[in-house]
């Protein structure tokens, strides 16, 4: 509700960020913990296995998994440091309530919890239901995720739920859900292992998901060949067989003209393509026209590269195709990963060992988060909210009538929009910081400032929070039992080390309580996490992603499943499609045609620059978490301004030169890295930091018209160096203002 | 001292090439127990205004460690196991003779403490039979840690080597560093 | 290590003990002031000081210890000794009197060691000249023969009287006395350094017995028996007495048999920081190495240039085939050079995996 509570400088000073370090021999009880517990870490969609030492319900530090087969003890930054989330200076302790000048004082439960059900009621009382809105997070276990969607659904009744996920791989769920009918990666990632030629496309691996670089430096052990496409040389690159350095936006046209390439060369699977396949010819005469030069001149990359990749692409008997965000965060994302699926489907390797093709999921329960319906189009199992057959389904599981479930919501995105023109008044948010994470931030901020109610259930006062009228103190993944569902499709267990700490409570059992204060008790009596997960498993009976046959005993005896799994004696699918039988309406694969389109923002005179954003090693999503934890803010302290030289000469721009950047939406300024690793057009900037320091200051909202994915990885800048070299340093908490 | 764990069959291969510059390995080290919060490994850009090119550096622990040779006050020593120990803090006087001695750009000069520290391979781990904490996480396994046999299966097309030319000098070492098949030696200068 | 005895530091040691004998007997007015009960301490003390010199100049013919030993002096005595002579004096009290440099690595760690070090440092500037005969006690006659007086003690130093203090006084309480203080101190100090020694998963991997563990056993040792024999005299009539006082000699006598070769002598190491401080102090005035690939500034140039003679001296070349030095980088210029030479072998080779 309208602005801050008191300045931001109190706020930060109550509520962090502060950098927690570890003591200087390492927390008491280190060397004798009470347990070491089996669990997963939080920081992203590999879920790497971890053991987390906990001693007097303290966690206080780590031991590696060795057991676990993805990782095998392998960790990357974040795993390691990532126990200095517990016992943080900043964990939100009590509930929250604002108090205008003054921030956030404590206030009880009761309080806090009457405060929530009575202005729900009062804002959809006067409003209407869809008034009131709920952005919920996949970094939540799936029973936390299932939880979610039921509760917005049958206890708050609206239909306006989504999720980060929005941000995250939607344009990939929707292409591989129009190619396949079924949205997960189709092999695990020891497929890699023996797969001829590899293709990363947009996924900087070895800092958004480090572990998985052992995979493919397996794979070229016994001589696989890599292709990168980024438009840096991202760490990947650097040994990669053939990099492809495209220009940000133009990726489908790089697909295209690959596509062209093995249609005119013959290099396809004929076979496949006839018996397990649609839409081949619509799609390969949309491409006619994508010549290797038209695609050169396109893309910005050179013409011997592209002929060089498509035939290695073409010649190969196993290969491996996956990518992330860089091609996923367009206006024309579905697009982007429709023209990868084509070229999977055209050489018909799938469905085989070592041949596979996935998205790499960043959330750390991107994967089954966006399964189990807190979606604002979808329900359990995947299911899509406007197929009757599916509403009754679950309708009949959550035992109320189908006319009573509600119908398709808005996006994330749409949802901000529809806060700024003040048609949702309310909003309950939980694990989602969207003033950090969502495009162009003035705007969100406006949103929020005009929410005649909002609460949030968080561990930290996170950047959005902090325009709260009520916090809920909820729970880290530690503190409660569940299973998430790794980028790979498999279900494992996390394990609760700990209970939360002072009167914070699990994020369960706040939903639990306020569900029962909406008057839908009946329909949330749960005796434990297990309850959850076991009605998930029938929720999801019968949908693409079936848990049926999942439990816990299986998960801990197998040290994951994979799903699909509809029954209990089904041991779970870990490579999909081995019977060619496609989950799509006609059992078959399907081609897309994919015609080439220009960003939504181009350069042009005023706005001569490429600006495109992406991770670092050292932070997880919006840095609610990591920017809390000294050592990972230490690595990468500020973010930096990546320009090639050749562009920075333009300018006169000096090596770490304050420079601002200006696009349509807004103004930053950030030192210059002048680095050769970097198209001449293009300048990057890591998206982690909020306030001063949010490269979503500068981002645009357009979305993708099937995912609404918002535009993230292009838009047009301009810059303007400011003469003052900036000494390196950490980065002011103040710049979150 | 806990030694009749330590696994003399053991060994460590280095491949800085495979090296992503993720810096796990630092955050392990300091983890480990004989450090107290400081990292002995040492990653870093070889040239970032040109290059993503990290490298990682472990301790080589030399056969013959010129970083003890040169030290002023008998503070490093090699034990039974050909590990090269950090320094005896009751003897090390911080002179840095050392830090610059070392041919691989190992020791540190921990200012505050006045003390140099250097990777000793781990010992609590590796003297209680497991893995040095940087090898068991590095995502990348630029640093393994295992028998001569796991590696040779692994990476069959490369060779360790544990001999290094700087000028002048020939340095032989406990610690591997993977080479092209056939390769004898790493010829740094 | 080399067994075979050096002359060069032997002969040193030998003299310098033979003075300590000929002071001890001056000192000691002709042994009118030596005390015998102390004889054992005596010999003793006098082996701790041949081993000790002996042990120091064998140290100082290193050539690293060397060029450090012999900078330090050179410094010292060129230029401007009196800027040097204050450096060195507050270099002292900082890190030898209040072992500065170990707070950082450990509030306790800098309270136990300082209690450690300064109850033995004490007790050796009290107990040394005792057992040499160089102080000694006297009473005053007058006082002693009249009954109404209270009686007056004198220190007298190489039987020189410095002064006078009254017995009951608070003053003469903490004379007698000073020794309990030094043995609750080292007591406190090396308890708590045992138990982290014991419990401390980094040092128990890393530590030896005889190394780590024993020194702290035989302080503690040499201090509770050194208290009983106290509490024995006092409280408890003399019970257990010569057990005390046998094993307390005992446990001194090993302790300083072991100075010059175990733990101990870092005591007698220490000193050599500010030579160290020093030299790092002078080489920066000197200027500063800066490293051809990096070029940052990493060193003093004086250090690069000592270190090219001190490992020449200790059988290392790192000369280069163009006359420069592999000692001429800096630490990270090195890691980066054996990189770039990795990568140009595995280009070479064809391929960077497998």
């Amino acid at each position: 509700m309208a602005k801050l509570p008191a300045s931001p400088e109190k706020l930060i000073s109550d509520f962090g960020p502060h950098l927690n370090y570890a003591p200087q021999e390492g927390y008491p009880g280190r060397d004798e913990p009470d347990a070491s517990v089996k669990t997963h870490c939080c920081f992203c969609g590999m879920q790497c296995g971890i053991q987390l030492l906990v001693k007097n319900n303290k966690v206080v530090g780590f031991e590696p998994w060795m057991e676990f087969p993805f990782n095998e003890g392998r960790l990357c930054p974040k795993g390691i440091q990532r126990y200095l989330q517990d016992n943080h200076p900043d964990r939100l302790l009590e509930p929250l309530q604002r108090v205008e000048g003054e921030g956030f004082k404590p206030v009880s439960w009761d309080k806090a919890m009457d405060r929530v059900t009575s202005e729900i009621q009062r804002i959809q009382d006067a409003y209407g239901k869809d008034a009131f809105a709920v952005l919920s997070g996949v970094s939540l276990t799936n029973e936390k995720s299932y939880l979610m969607g039921k509760f917005a659904r049958v206890a708050i009744k609206t239909s306006n739920l989504d999720y980060n996920g929005r941000l995250c791989m939607v344009s990939a769920g929707a292409g591989n859900k129009k190619a396949f009918g079924l949205d997960r990666t189709s092999n695990t990632y020891a497929d890699l292992e023996h797969a001829e030629v590899i293709i990363v496309a947009g996924a900087n691996v070895s800092e958004t998901f480090p572990t998985l670089t052992h995979w493919l430096w397996r794979a070229r052990d016994n001589g696989a060949k890599l292709i990168v496409i980024d438009p840096r040389v991202i760490p990947l690159a650097r040994t990669a067989d053939i990099h492809l350095p495209v220009k940000p936006g133009t990726d489908s046209a790089l697909y295209g003209a690959m596509l062209k390439y093995l249609g005119d060369h013959d290099m396809l699977d004929h076979d496949f393509i006839n018996n397990h396949t649609t839409g081949f010819e619509e799609t390969l005469s949309a491409v006619q026209d994508y010549t290797l030069e038209w695609a050169a001149a396109t893309t910005g990359i050179e013409i011997e590269k592209i002929r060089q990749a498509a035939e290695l692409w073409g010649k190969a008997k196993t290969s491996f195709l996956l990518h992330a965000r860089g091609i996923e965060h367009h206006s024309k994302g579905v697009d982007n990963v429709l023209g990868c699926i084509n070229l999977v489907l055209a050489t018909g390797r799938i469905g085989r060992p070592y041949c596979g093709y996935g998205t790499i999921t960043g959330q750390g329960n991107g994967q089954g988060g966006r399964e189990q319906g807190h979606k604002c189009d979808q329900l359990p199992g995947n299911r899509d909210i406007t197929n009757p057959e599916h509403r009754a389904y679950v309708a009949g599981v959550w035992g109320i009538p189908e006319s009573e479930l509600p119908g398709k919501g808005l996006t994330a995105w749409e949802l901000i929009e529809a806060i700024h023109r003040g048609e949702v008044k309310g909003l309950l948010s939980i694990c989602f910081n969207p003033l950090v994470s969502l495009p162009n931030n003035n705007y969100v901020r406006e949103a929020l400032e005009k929410l005649e109610f909002y609460v949030a259930i968080d561990f930290f006062l996170s950047e959005t929070a902090r325009h709260a009228d009520i916090v809920l103190a909820g729970s880290l993944h530690e503190e409660e039992e569940g299973t998430v569902t790794t980028a790979e499709g498999r279900v494992v267990r996390i394990r609760r080390a700990v209970t939360p700490p002072g009167n914070a409570r699990a994020d369960t059992a706040i939903i639990l309580e306020l569900a029962a204060r909406l008057g839908a008790k009946d329909k949330f009596t749960y005796a434990d996490s297990e309850a959850i997960f076991n009605e998930l498993r029938v929720a999801s009976k019968g949908g693409t992603a079936d848990y049926f046959g999942i439990t816990y005993k299986k998960i801990e005896d197998n040290m994951g499943v994979f799903w699909p799994c509809p029954s209990e004696d089904h041991p779970g699918t870990p490579r999909l499609w081995e019977d060619k039988k496609f989950a799509t309406p006609d059992g078959k694969a399907h081609f897309n045609p994919v015609k080439f389109k220009e960003p939504s923002e181009v350069t042009d005179a005023e706005f001569p620059v490429v600006l495109t954003t992406g991770r670092v090693v050292s932070q997880y999503l919006s840095g609610s978490q990591t920017r809390r934890i000294g050592k990972l803010v230490n690595l990468i302290p500020e973010p930096l301004l990546e320009i090639h030289p050749a562009l920075a000469s333009t300018y006169n721009i000096r090596q770490r030169e304050m420079v601002r950047v200006t696009t349509r939406r807004g103004t930053a300024e950030f030192p210059a890295n002048i680095v050769e690793t970097i198209r001449k057009d293009t300048v990057f900037i890591p998206y982690h930091w909020p306030g001063k320091k949010s490269a979503n200051q500068l981002t645009i909202g357009t979305l993708d018209p099937i995912s609404k994915i918002p535009e993230f990885k292009v838009c047009a800048c301009r810059l303007t160096p400011l003469g003052v070299i900036s000494t390196p340093g950490e980065t002011h908490a103040f710049d979150s203002i | 001292m806990e030694v009749t764990a330590y696994k003399t069959n053991m060994e460590f291969f280095v491949d800085m090439q495979r090296c992503i510059g993720c810096k796990a390995c630092e955050m392990a080290c300091a983890e480990c127990e004989t450090n107290g919060q400081e990292s002995m490994i040492h990653v870093n850009y070889v040239e970032r205004a040109v290059t993503i090119q990290t490298t990682v550096q472990v301790c080589m622990h030399c056969d013959d460690p010129v970083c003890a040779k040169v030290c002023p006050a008998d503070a490093i020593a090699k034990d039974d196991f050909g590990v090269v120990q950090s320094a005896n803090t009751a003897r090390c006087i911080g002179c840095s003779n050392c830090v610059m001695a070392c041919p691989f750009g190992v020791p540190k000069k921990e200012e505050k403490y006045d003390m140099m520290m250097k990777c000793n391979m781990c010992y609590d781990r590796t003297s209680a039979g497991k893995k040095p904490m940087c090898a068991t996480v590095c995502p990348s396994q630029a640093l393994f840690y295992g028998t001569r046999e796991e590696i040779n299966r692994m990476r069959p097309n490369s060779t360790p080597v544990n001999t290094f030319i700087f000028g002048q000098q020939v340095v032989t070492t406990k610690v591997n560093i993977m080479m092209p098949k056939g390769s004898t030696q790493l010829k740094v200068h | 290590m080399q067994f075979s005895l050096n002359r060069k530091a032997a002969l040193i040691a030998f003299f310098v003990t033979l003075a300590c004998v000929v002071i001890s007997f001056y000192g000691s007015r002709k042994l009118q002031n030596f005390d015998p009960a102390l004889i054992a301490y005596l010999f003793g003390t006098l082996f701790a000081l041949f081993g000790g010199v002996y042990r120091y100049c064998v140290w100082l013919q290193r050539p690293p210890t060397w060029m450090y030993f012999k900078r330090t002096w050179q410094f010292v005595f060129t230029g401007s000794f009196f800027t040097h002579a204050w450096f060195m004096t507050v270099d002292a009290v900082k890190n030898l009197l209040f072992q500065r440099f170990i707070y950082p690595r450990g509030k306790k760690r800098w309270l136990a060691h300082f209690m450690l070090a300064s109850g033995c440092m004490a007790a050796f500037a009290i107990t040394i000249p005792l057992t040499l005969g160089w102080i000694n006690f006297t009473l005053d006659p007058g006082t002693a023969l009249d009954p109404g007086a209270t009686n007056l003690y004198y220190a007298n130093f190489f039987g020189f009287r410095v002064m006078g203090f009254k017995l009951g006084s608070p003053l003469a309480f903490l004379i007698f006395h000073a020794l309990t203080w030094c043995s609750w101190a080292v007591i406190a100090g090396a308890v708590i350094f045992l138990v982290r020694r014991l419990t401390n998963a980094g040092l128990i991997a890393s530590q030896t017995f005889e190394g780590d563990l024993l020194p702290l056993i035989l302080l503690i040792i040499i201090s509770v028996t050194g208290l009983g024999l106290n509490f024995s005299y006092a409280f408890m009539k003399g019970i257990a007495y010569d057990f005390m006082s046998v094993t307390h000699a005992i446990s001194v006598i090993l302790f300083l048999v072991w100075i010059p070769f175990g733990k101990f002598f870092h005591i007698i190491q220490r000193p050599a920081q500010i030579g160290a401080h020093i030299y790092k102090k002078e080489g920066q005035k000197k200027g500063m190495a800066v490293c051809p690939y990096t070029k940052q500034a990493f060193t003093t140039q004086l250090h690069v240039d000592d270190l090219k003679t001190v490992t020449k001296q200790v059988g290392f070349d790192f000369t280069l085939e163009d006359g420069t030095s592999h000692l001429d980088y800096s630490p990270e210029g090195k890691r980066d050079l054996l990189a770039l030479a990795h990568l140009k072998a595995r280009q070479e080779g064809g391929s960077f995996f497998g």
